[in-house]
């Protein structure tokens, strides 16, 4: 036998529930999951890896589109499959009735129950809506496609 | 009054028949998109609605570094 250098899988899917906190204070006061939300956010926005929050500023406004976006109604239990462990939102997204004339492209998830704290961005190319529906299908919920992966 | 399917747009619902319609698809790394598109006689977009598979998520790594 030999020791292997690793990030263990299990603590990669423990994170995506809240198992472990390296810092001050007590982030888990609820075993219930938390709210999350998508945001479509504007081509002139700047978001990706350095974002840390949900921002109003450079969200698409529009007749049928609230601010702060859509709740995510459910996730996949987080899994694992060989090294990574990932999840993916149960359901699409469907805005319908919709006019977003400025385009967009880009998705961000955010912990609505932790301040709106940024989860990912996730962009499908400049697009606009008139008066008719916006879906963003999900990928399927395996490594290597998951919506959110740790590897 | 007539059997003349209706669909909603900017201009409120009108004859689908009058509208011309257009589809088209795009492919990105990790997505495929399916956009439809109503124009109207005078060539103004009334009707335009999305729909995006995302093929892939994000991935974040403990590989080391």
């Amino acid at each position: 036998m030999a020791n292997t250098q690793a990030m263990c899988t299990s603590f990669k899917k423990e994170l995506l529930t809240g198992g472990h906190n390296f810092g001050a204070g007590t982030l888990r006061a609820s075993a219930s999951p938390d709210t999350f939300m998508a945001s479509l956010r504007l081509a002139t926005d700047n978001l990706g890896p350095s974002t840390t929050v949900y921002s109003s500023t450079g969200e698409v406004t529009g007749t049928g589109y609230s601010a702060g976006g859509m709740v995510i109604s459910g996730w996949a239990n987080p899994s694992t499959s060989g090294t990574a462990a990932f999840t993916t939102p149960t359901q699409a997204l469907t805005w319908t009735g919709v006019t977003i004339t400025n385009p967009f492209d880009a998705l961000l998830i955010y912990n609505q129950s932790q301040g709106g704290k940024a989860v990912s961005v996730h962009t499908f190319g400049a697009q606009t809506v008139v008066a008719g529906n916006f879906t963003i299908t999900m990928p399927v919920n395996a490594a290597g496609t998951a919506l959110l992966q740790l590897t | 009054m007539s059997d003349a399917p209706l669909i909603h747009t900017t201009k409120g619902n009108v004859p689908v028949a009058d509208l011309k319609y257009a589809t088209a698809w795009e492919f990105g790394p990790t997505w495929v998109k399916f956009v439809e598109r109503y124009t109207d006689a005078a060539g103004e977009v009334v009707r335009e609605s999305c729909h995006v598979f995302d093929t892939q998520g994000v991935v974040g790594s403990g590989a080391l570094a």
